[in-house]
């Protein structure tokens, strides 16, 4: 699990999102984030320009 | 003979003999649900009147020689977020409590043409990621092998429903395992068909690129003959494959002599490490599979947690753009486990879910790298036997891999098939069989093939 996000830093991410925690799922949803940061950093690999993304798409087939 | 303890399969032989009625099978699972369901909250809307008829109308038509298929006159459950028209579709949310559909869901529409009775909706975690919750709209379904344990998520209620002889099928939704999970809890055979073979119109979605419909039985070929009722190409589901629907029983009975199986043995002994139970039963139907003279060989994918890393920020990013505006205006009416799960979408950026995609078709790759020269993949289904109902961490699919998302993340075909009953607590215990594209015909072939020469299938929970 990655370091603690610090409590400004999140709560930066919650506004963002447009979202309102009680104090408690604040503390909890933290504390999960560091689950969450884990994850990213493991979808980060080293990638050329051309590594495409799953949901290309046709638009013939729109 | 307790016609709710009857297969799909052999409950439409004696439908079509015309020595069993609809009306007495119909009648027999209600009166099963009316005495468990106060132990197991299976439904959140049960609907035997309706139920009845339709049993009413399968029983006049059978009479009459005119047999649909061999869902006529079957009783079916239905997760409770597949639209029915004029019976409320809740996702088992508050937020949904009073949402009535106009009109049924593309498979229960397929399910009612092929004569199938819908007995009502069946629990399920919040939208399908929620669970187990004791804060939303009715309590959490229990496992009919131990109610004090968690059936499994998120079509719990499917699970549950299926394992008592409430209803001999059942459908769920599977995002990242929520097939496979109570299937494998309760002791089923569930498929998750390949993506695009089963419309996702008018079922709520969770996220629309990892979401799909599925059968849950108590065979695998009930789960063919299911599967073969709800199959059929969507014009209006974007994500529809225009195929040919196969004979999803056609092959089973053949031999599997020849057949080739990759044993994914990393995914359960070193990236998610099983109970010893689970190690155990893999070996065991491993050497089942080996008896009915398949080859085996070791396969290596890449790390678990990668499919895991990708599975849960398409899902989480895709949830939480579908709920947003909910969370933001009325987070109060979700469930604390569905509502902060989703919320953890809104933290992550546009790029995280890109870069998430681009693994995602990295990984797609490799597994279809791993399975050339190989029909099927195997592993585990569930790393653990069903837990206690009130000890399921809040984020354990954070903590530890899945290790049926990495087939969501693919779109391959897996099922669920029961691999026996754990050594003192009698829980049941599951493998995957993982499939090429649209190939499902052969995971039925193997997992009818393991079952008829196993007796798990004779063994029922207390409570059926």
């Amino acid at each position: 699990m990655s370091e603690a996000i610090s409590k400004e830093a999140f709560q930066a991410l919650i506004d963002r999102a447009g979202l309102t925690l009680t104090p408690p799922q604040f503390d909890e949803l933290r504390i999960a984030y560091g689950y969450l940061q884990a994850m990213r950093e493991r979808v980060r690999k080293p990638r050329g320009y051309d590594a495409e993304p799953a949901h290309i798409f046709k638009p013939a087939e729109r | 003979m307790d016609p709710t303890l009857l297969t799909i399969a052999d409950a439409a032989k004696l439908i079509s003999k015309k020595k069993l009625s609809p009306v007495e099978l119909v009648s027999a699972c209600i009166a099963k649900t009316e005495k468990l369901e106060p132990t197991l909250n299976a439904y959140v809307t049960f609907t035997p009147d309706l139920a009845l008829k339709a049993a009413k109308v399968a029983e006049s038509e059978v009479m009459a020689g005119k047999v649909r298929s061999p869902m006529h006159g079957i009783p079916v459950g239905l997760k409770d977020i597949y639209d029915t028209a004029g019976t409320r579709t809740t996702g088992h949310s508050r937020l949904l409590k009073d949402r009535i559909p106009t009109e049924d869901a593309f498979t229960v529409a397929k399910l009612r043409e092929s004569g199938a009775v819908i007995t009502g909706k069946l629990g399920t975690f919040e939208f399908a990621i929620g669970g187990p919750s004791f804060d939303i709209l009715s309590p959490p379904a229990r496992n009919p092998w131990d109610p004090t344990r968690m059936t499994g998520g998120s079509s719990s209620g499917s699970g549950a429903a299926v394992a008592a002889g409430m209803v001999l099928g059942a459908t769920g939704s599977d995002t990242g395992g929520s097939i496979r999970s109570p299937s494998s809890l309760c002791g089923l055979a569930g498929i998750k068909p390949t993506y695009g073979l089963l419309s996702r119109r008018g079922i709520l979605p969770l996220s629309q690129t990892l979401d799909h419909a599925g059968p849950m039985c108590w065979t695998v070929e009930d789960a063919a003959i299911m599967l073969q009722g709800m199959a059929g190409y969507d014009a209006l589901d974007p994500a529809a494959a225009n195929v040919v629907v196969k004979d999803y029983t056609g092959q089973i009975g053949a031999s599997v002599k020849g057949k080739t199986i990759g044993i994914i043995r990393h995914f359960y002994e070193e990236d998610h490490v099983a109970a010893p139970s689970v190690v155990a039963a893999m070996e065991t139907a491993i050497d089942v599979f080996k008896s009915l003279g398949c080859i085996v060989k070791e396969i290596t994918l890449p790390p678990l947690m990668d499919f895991a890393a990708t599975g849960l920020i398409i899902m989480s990013s895709e949830a939480f753009s579908i709920h947003e505006k909910d969370l933001q205006a009325t987070p109060e009416l979700y469930g604390e486990i569905g509502r902060d799960r989703i919320m953890m979408g809104g933290l992550l950026t546009g790029g995280d879910y890109v870069q998430a995609m681009r693994q995602r078709r990295e990984l797609c790759v490799a597994v279809a790298d791993a399975m050339l020269g190989v029909d099927c993949l195997f592993t585990a289904s569930s790393p653990f036997p069903a837990p206690e109902i009130d000890k399921v961490p809040k984020w354990l699919m954070y903590q530890k891999p899945s290790i049926t998302m990495p087939f969501n993340v693919t779109g391959q075909p897996a099922m669920t098939v029961c691999a026996g009953y754990e050594e003192g607590s009698g829980l049941p215990l599951a493998f995957q069989l993982v499939g090429n594209a649209f190939d499902e015909p052969t995971l039925f072939q193997l997992g009818a093939a393991y079952e008829a020469v196993t007796s798990w299938r004779s063994v029922r929970p207390s409570l059926a």
